[in-house]
């Protein structure tokens, strides 16, 4: 993990200035010295133009000085341009370290912490907060110092060329200072004023609409119309007042700006007729007048990204300003490789409201052996073994692990002696295999050496019941002919095998490819062309467009008919989950994506507007292509009217015919002796679609194909292809009960001597929990200390002790015969259930 | 005109069946429309064979089931000996208790005759609802009511029948 020096909420903002940035900033100031040059040369250069070319009539001066001008012009722009770069690298890269050093800092922060602040709160802290303070560390060398250069330059070339008439053109400065200052925080308060009361106003807006039925029903359309004209008479006056102080600001500013051009023309206008200043100085004068402003305004506005950043930063690391409970690595010794003897001596725990939750709980155990904590909920199980595990951090007495005081412990220690199981445990985005190894890589680091092999993984799988899932997503995965040629020779081998032996069995689960049968599990596309495309323009998603595709279907009579059907289908997803956030488990069985919906709405209201022949072309696109992947199967919102399937079966023949002749070779025909591309390795073995996802179904066919994969020798492989299967957000496209297997065969590849499992497998089916808990009786006991949280009183019989708490207490403690004979809380429990 | 065309009535879907096999059910009967429609949405029709198990005593599958054709048998398995309890019907809902909070069986359900039953899943209930939040209390109204009008029946019509159970009753106390 990447150590930073000091914590990032202890820093102030200005420490990230020159942290990592001093060559850039150093750079930076250079250029900002240029570029003040670039900006008073062009002063000079005017009064020389006037005075020296244009009034004694010099053409060769005067295009010199014309080209030093626009050299000065262009220097300066670039010099601008190279200062923006500047900055944005500089507040990219302090947000960047910003980001990890705040994102570091929070996933050591206490459990306790966490649960009482939102995820929301942390997600905008990181992603969004800290944009505002970067963008000050990006300009805060740059802005204040190359115009206040600037000012000081202007200043001080305009005092030179003639004192009297900079002091005055110069005091209009002063007053603006102190007069727009003041106009502007009343045009701030009156701002605020309107936000509160736009809030209020939209709150109101949309309480009438929550409750137009009782409007409706009271019929108080007067009541309600009183109510809205208050606010709204309100909002109009808070509006304008907000208004005139904002054209007050800009009205003196402008005032101010052309005031300085009138004390120039009045005074300088004056001192030249008297032959006190030169016409060339005069019209420098004025030029300098007009690019004061643009100094003077970027200094406004930086003070203002000052505050905004200084503000926001203060509060995010105020926020964030908790100490983790625990070191993370240790720092004068090695990581400790404790024995897993386990002795809890008058250990308590106490919220932080000071509510005591564990009290005087004492008990011990030796390496090997195995504790069950049973009780009702809220007898404190789970958090003594949070205090065991160091998650909870405990109030009072002891926890010694192998005689180390566990809130001694650094968290390296205890990731590389124990290993926890929760109830609801935790998978995060990615592979099946990333997360398997996940427990073991947080300890091994990149330790290759160090990491399980294929064979731990496999047997892992096996022990925890997750190889026929993992077997399963493997099973589930498209394969390319430029990465899987030997393989899809192979499982053409197997897909034969499989019809010979287990076809027949299998018709009331599989919907096999049957060149004269309508598929009811593949969608309309793949009815049609049956086949697999072999060129980019006849891919699936490319159907919808593709010229002659849409041609055939014209000729077929099918194009109406499926936009009519397009149009029902996109009428009924959209109007079923038009308003649910793009969660998968909504969108499984829609025909359209999450993120095509919005897509989708527009095309809704255009047919709520006009009709199927008004609407613009690529809205007949997109309910073509939702058609063309309607699976009567699967997406339900719509039926497939019986008259649509025989012509669309017609079409099939007529497609091949057409297509072969035409364009031979763009397609491959679903035929069984080839590999079908477009199809799941399932599919292929299959030469068909699984009919429905349930357990029963995924059982039976299942098993006939891992028989002929064994025969096969490929069982390995495809489940090493299972492994690269992407699980999804939060392990989001796995069951409660693989997330369960999951959780357990990530801890018991790491193996490690105490083994804490808290409920682990409450999701499991029976076969699956008399799996794991055989094996934690055979292979694990004597190895591995466990203590367990256990759900159910049937699996506790054979741990070496079994601790009955309640309420915070352990009551009784002892093997299940011994407590069942003395009749106490464990009989009274197993009575109860 | 084609009688695929665009303004021929809508043939009916699975989607509009569920639909109306929801509104039927105790469970879902008082939910408003704009969830009972992805409810009737997400189910999935789940074809079971004769003497396959729509769950299983103890396990905690998360499902909830609604017969809509076949029939199946309730089981109860004390000490290795399998009772028959009673059969369910089409047309009823069993499981709602099983989408609000984790449970394991008490019984296993098997079918008699090949059975078609609309199922549920806990996760797809749980998803659903945190979008309607404000609906909750509608669905654990229905679920009181039914406890306690099932402790009602009960005590109307098996209470005297049942003996010393009698001190066993009171699940609508809970």
């Amino acid at each position: 993990m990447h150590r930073v020096d000091r914590s990032i909420v202890k820093r102030s903002l200005f420490s990230w200035v020159f942290d990592g940035n001093l060559r850039w900033q150093v750079l930076l100031l250079a250029i900002i010295a240029v570029t003040v040059f670039t900006r008073v040369l062009p002063l000079e250069l005017q009064k020389r133009i006037v005075n020296q070319a244009i009034s004694l009539r010099k053409v060769d001066l005067l295009l010199t000085y014309c080209a030093y001008y626009l050299a000065a012009v262009l220097l300066s722009s670039a010099c601008k341009y190279l200062i923006n770069v500047m900055e944005t690298h500089i507040a990219q890269q302090s947000l960047a370290r910003m980001r990890n050093a705040l994102y570091n800092h929070i996933i050591t922060l206490p459990l306790s912490f966490f649960r009482n602040t939102q995820p929301g709160t942390v997600v905008n802290a990181i992603a969004n907060e800290l944009a505002v303070p970067s963008n000050f560390v990006g300009s805060a060398i740059s802005t204040p110092v190359s115009n206040v250069l600037t000012l000081l330059a202007f200043a001080g070339y305009l005092i030179w060329l003639n004192p009297l008439l900079a002091v005055v053109s110069l005091s209009i400065y002063p007053a603006a200072m102190i007069v727009l200052p003041f106009l502007q925080k009343r045009a701030n308060t009156a701002n605020q004023q309107r936000v509160d009361l736009a809030r209020t106003f939209a709150g109101r807006i949309a309480e009438s609409i929550d409750g137009v039925h009782e409007i409706h029903g009271n019929g108080a359309y007067r009541i309600e119309m009183a109510k809205f004209s208050r606010l709204v008479e309100q909002l109009r006056k808070i509006r304008v007042v907000w208004s005139l102080y904002r054209f007050a600001v800009k009205s003196t500013n402008n005032f101010f700006t052309s005031l300085g051009p009138f004390l120039v023309f009045i005074l300088g206008g004056y001192l030249t007729i008297k032959g006190q200043l030169e016409l060339g100085s005069l019209v420098a004068f004025l030029s300098a007048q007009e690019k004061l402003y643009d100094p003077w305004k970027e200094l406004i506005e930086f003070y203002q990204v000052y505050q905004d950043g200084h503000v926001t930063y203060d509060r995010t690391m105020e926020f964030f300003d908790v100490e983790p409970d625990y070191p993370l690595t240790p720092t004068d010794r090695k990581v400790f490789d404790l024995t897993p003897r386990l002795e809890v001596q008058s250990l308590s725990f106490f919220t932080d409201g000071g509510i005591r939750l564990l009290d005087d709980i004492n008990l011990q155990l030796e390496p090997g052996e195995h504790l069950a904590l049973v009780g009702f909920s809220g007898s404190g199980k789970s958090t003594l073994a949070l205090c065991i595990g160091q998650l909870n951090k405990y109030s009072g007495g002891s926890v010694l692990i192998g005689g180390q005081e566990v809130s001694q412990l650094t968290k390296q220690d205890v990731a590389a002696n124990v290993g926890m199981v929760s109830q609801s445990p935790f998978i995060f985005e990615g592979s099946i295999a990333e997360n398997l190894l996940y427990a073991c890589e947080a300890v091994t680091g990149d330790d290759g050496q160090r990491r399980p092999t294929l064979d731990d993984i496999i047997a892992v799988l096996h022990q925890t019941g997750l190889f026929v899932d993992v077997l399963r997503f493997g099973l589930n995965t498209l394969l390319t002919a430029e990465t899987h040629a030997d393989l899809v020779k192979d499982i053409i081998r197997v897909r034969r095998k499989f019809q010979e032996k287990h076809g027949e069995k299998l018709t009331d689960h599989v919907e096999f490819f049957e060149e004269n049968a309508y598929l009811f599990h593949s969608n309309i596309a793949e009815n049609v062309t049956f086949g697999a495309a072999n060129r980019a323009d006849f891919a699936q998603i490319a159907l919808a467009r593709n010229e002659y595709f849409l041609k055939f279907l014209e000729q077929s009579g099918l194009h109406r008919l499926l936009l009519n059907l397009g149009a029902r289908l996109v009428r009924q997803t959209v109007d079923i989950l038009g308003n649910l956030p793009p969660e998968a488990v909504f969108f499984e069985q829609s025909p359209m994506n999450a993120d095509e919906l919005p897509g989708y709405k527009i095309v809704v209201d255009h047919l709520r507007r006009r009709g199927l022949d008004d609407l613009p072309l690529p809205d007949r696109h997109r309910l073509l292509n939702l058609a063309l992947r309607f699976t009567p199967g699967v997406h339900k919102m719509a039926a497939l009217p019986a008259d649509l399937q025989r012509l669309l079966l017609e079409a099939r023949t007529r497609f091949r015919e057409i297509i072969s002749r035409d364009l031979p070779g763009v397609f491959t025909f679903y035929n069984k002796n080839d590999y079908i591309f477009s199809q799941t390795i399932l599919n292929n073995i299959l030469f068909g679609k699984a009919k429905a996802a349930t357990p029963q179904a995924q059982e039976a066919i299942a098993q006939n194909i891992i028989q002929v994969l064994i025969e096969r020798d490929l069982l390995e492989t495809i489940v090493d292809i299972g492994m690269h299967y992407n699980v999804g957000t939060k392990g989001e496209k796995l069951s409660g009960g693989q997330r369960q297997k999951l959780a357990i065969a990530r801890v018991f590849l790491k193996a490690p001597r105490l083994l804490i499992m808290d409920e682990a497998t409450s999701a499991l089916d029976n076969t699956s929990q008399a799996r794991i808990q055989n094996l934690l009786e055979t292979r694990w006991k004597r190895k591995s200390t466990l203590v367990a949280v256990a759900h159910r009183l049937d699996t506790v019989r054979n741990f070496d002790r079994i601790a009955v708490m309640k309420a915070g207490r352990i009551i009784e403690m002892g093997r299940y015969d011994e407590l069942i004979a003395r009749k106490g809380a464990l009989y009274e429990l197993v009575g109860r259930k | 005109m084609n009688s695929l065309d665009e303004s021929s009535p809508t043939p009916s879907c699975e989607y509009q069946e569920n639909l109306d096999t929801l509104r039927q059910t105790y469970f879902f009967s008082g939910l408003p429309l704009e969830s009972l429609k992805i409810f009737a949405y997400l189910c999935t029709r789940e074809k079971f064979g004769e003497g396959e198990f729509l769950f299983r005593q103890g396990e905690d599958d998360g499902e909830a089931f609604c017969i809509l054709t076949g029939r199946t048998q309730l089981e109860r398995t004390v000490q290795g000996a399998t009772l028959p309890i009673r059969s369910c019907e089409p047309g009823e809902f069993i499981g709602g208790l099983t989408l609000i909070g984790e449970t394991r069986r008490l019984y296993s359900l098997r079918a008699l005759q090949p059975t078609v039953c609309l199922v549920l899943s806990r996760d797809k209930f749980t998803k659903t609802l945190d979008q309607f939040p404000g609906q909750r209390p509608r669905i654990f109204r229905a679920v009181v009511a039914a406890i306690n009008g099932w402790e009602e029946r009960f005590l109307e019509g098996m209470a005297e029948a049942c003996g010393g159970c009698t001190s066993k009753l009171g699940v609508s106390l809970l």
